[in-house]
């Protein structure tokens, strides 16, 4: 597609043109009526003057008698040597007294006439003028004669036709300038849209780096590409975490499956017992367990951070989770000789609306990890209190804790301190916790116990 | 999914015609809404996709034995492991044994599956009703709670473990 098709199609020109041709043709009605009301004027003037000699002569008649009247109309056709005005009386018998007509211009006959005439009909002539118009005023007098008094509109007609030039090429000069303005107004817009559609061009190719130029006017384009750019913004970021969990999962995952796979490999390099065998199947039904627990985990995680499924949410009593879950990790730290204790108040004020199952799943990856870091003789605080419309579940242990540095990339997928590498885990328990917080709009708060690790997760019922 | 049909359609046609043959619904989906949905359909039970053998083959001997009403059953005897659902007494060789309201649910859903394999999931489910995979092996620290109660003074063992599957209650 050319340029220029490109640019007739634009919006800005179209809207442009359209007002261009609105505009010229308001003026060009403007000027037409300034043309009307000069020729009418014109005519006025011209009838005007007519009247004026009718008079003129017709008082010399009615004063002085019908000689006198000739003889003035035979000095003034004298007189009028560029034949501007013309004279003619006729008498009741139809013969011509005085003037140059050669013969009465036909459809000529009512009393008081006026009447614009081609000069040819009232006079024979054979010049370039022969086309030329003549208005004239008939007037019938006492005793059948009729008198004619006419002026050649030559002049008159000279002047309209230079005005109604002139009316018409100001039209055209506005619409042309509005045509010219509508374009440069398209070429700009075009121009504009361009470098957005360059910019989408360069990151459709690949580069996702690439932003839209501001002009730095402050204008609407300005205001959409800074929006736009925004986006791209978050696009690039939201890129880079899912191509950081990819890459995360597929190194985290590497090295299990290796691991297994090069067991399987020893194991038949040479004949074994079937004991060891069996002991070597084991061994990998558990890995093989371990790395679908891995898959459950983060599925877990999208289907939190999703955030879909409404409609498996109800009402959730934390005082009842908390039992339960006391219940259920209360047995394993005492196992571990760590001192467990929890604490959940009678209380209405701890219902609150959530998905159960993603919630005990989340509290129970914080009490996992109390009771997988904490060492023998330390001890476990786990609570839920209302306060106001805010509710917190508090985990608290007396391990290693985390390092203020470290406590916001804990919450990433896979990671795990160096000091966690000799427990179990995958790096994903507390992700899940932080997408589900999310889910639940509550905010994790991972503190200092002094010694250890304070977990809390806090729901705002009023938010 | 079912070529043409969806599954529990099917489940609900067989309910209809008061056919209770059990029924087990695989799927892949492993919401707690699609749990409920092929549960009320009719179903007896239901496993997510991907599964473990060990756990269908623990949960299909669990529904064959279910056949047989025993739900109504409030009087539970395991070689001379007596369980008493309504006066919630648990006595063994006729000596009376303390259980907590869990451990007596844990206890009551074993002697209910005499002599099947009860997987660890099983229990989470039915006993805790929680579906999710503890990161610790919470169920065995309760198992082995139960059994310091109910086996340890004992000269036979009724509560087993069977080797990567869960646990078994059953007189050797």
């Amino acid at each position: 597609m050319s340029q220029l098709q490109r640019l007739l199609r634009t919006t800005a020109f179209r809207a442009a043109l359209l007002y261009a041709c609105v505009f010229s043709l308001l003026s060009a009605l403007g000027l037409g009526f300034i043309y009307w009301s000069t020729a009418s004027y014109v005519e006025g003037q011209v009838d005007a003057r007519l009247r004026l000699e009718t008079e003129v002569l017709l008082n010399l008649y009615q004063r002085q008698s019908l000689p006198a009247l000739l003889e003035s109309i035979h000095r003034r056709t004298q007189e009028d040597q560029q034949r501007i005005y013309f004279y003619a009386l006729w008498g009741p018998d139809s013969r011509a007294l005085a003037g140059q007509l050669s013969a009465w211009p036909s459809g000529l006959d009512a009393q008081r006439t006026y009447a614009t005439l081609h000069l040819n009909d009232v006079i024979k002539v054979h010049d370039s003028h022969k086309n030329d118009l003549v208005r004239v005023l008939v007037t019938d007098l006492p005793e059948g004669y009729r008198l004619l008094v006419g002026r050649d509109l030559h002049e008159e007609q000279a002047m309209l036709a230079h005005t109604f030039s002139i009316t018409l090429s100001v039209v055209g000069v506005i619409f042309l300038l509005a045509m010219g303005g509508s374009m440069v107004f398209g070429q700009a817009s075009l121009r504009r849209i361009d470098t957005v559609n360059r910019t989408a061009g360069d990151i459709i190719a690949g580069d996702l780096s690439q932003r839209i130029p501001l002009s730095g006017r402050d204008n609407e384009f300005d205001e959409l590409g800074r929006k736009l750019n925004e986006m791209l913004n978050r696009i690039e970021q939201l890129m880079a975490g899912m191509r950081q969990v990819t890459d995360n999962v597929a190194h985290d995952l590497r090295k299990p499956l290796n691991r297994l796979r090069n067991r399987l490999e020893v194991t038949l390099l040479e004949a074994r017992h079937e004991d060891e065998y069996r002991g070597v199947l084991e061994q990998s039904i558990q890995d093989a367990d371990e790395l679908l627990k891995t898959f459950n985990a983060l599925l877990s995680i999208a289907q939190a951070e999703a955030g879909m499924k409404r409609n498996d949410w109800g009402k959730v009593d934390l005082r009842e989770l908390v039992e339960d879950l006391a219940d259920l990790y209360g047995a394993v730290a005492e196992d571990k000789g760590i001192q467990f204790e929890w604490h959940a108040p009678e209380d209405t004020a701890l219902r609150l609306y959530g998905n159960r199952h993603l919630l005990a799943q989340a509290i129970g990856n914080l009490l996992d990890n109390a009771v997988k870091y904490t060492p023998d003789g330390g001890h476990i605080e786990f609570s839920a209190q209302a306060e106001h419309s805010i509710i917190r579940v508090i985990v608290a242990d007396s391990g290693p804790g985390i390092p203020a540095a470290d406590r916001n990339r804990v919450l990433q997928r896979f990671v795990r301190l160096d000091s966690a590498r000799s427990q179990p885990g995958n790096g994903l328990g507390l992700s899940l916790v932080s997408a589900v917080a999310k889910l639940h709009k509550a905010r994790l708060e991972l503190a200092d116990n002094q010694p250890g690790l304070r977990v809390i997760l806090c729901f705002d019922k009023a938010v | 999914m079912l070529p043409g049909r969806d599954g529990l359609s099917i489940i609900k046609t067989l309910r209809e015609a008061n056919i209770v043959t059990p029924v087990l619904v695989l799927s892949a989906l492993g919401e707690v809404d699609d749990r409920v949905q092929g549960l009320t359909a009719g179903g007896d039970d239901y496993l997510v996709k991907p599964f473990a053998f060990s756990e269908l083959l623990a949960r299909l001997q669990a529904l064959a034995r279910r056949v047989h009403p025993e739900q109504q059953r409030t009087f539970l005897k395991v070689a001379d492991l007596e369980l008493d659902c309504l006066k919630r007494k648990v006595t063994r060789g006729g000596q009376k044994i303390l259980l907590q309201p869990r451990e007596f649910r844990l206890l009551e859903y074993l002697m209910r599956h005499e002599g099947q394999v009860v997987t660890r999931t099983m229990l989470l489910e039915n006993v805790w009703d929680y579906h999710f995979d503890p990161q610790t092996n919470v169920i065995d620290v309760h198992i082995s709670r139960l059994r310091g109660k109910i086996d340890k003074d004992f000269a036979k063992p009724l509560l087993h473990t069977v080797r990567g599957a869960g646990y078994s209650l059953y007189e050797a």
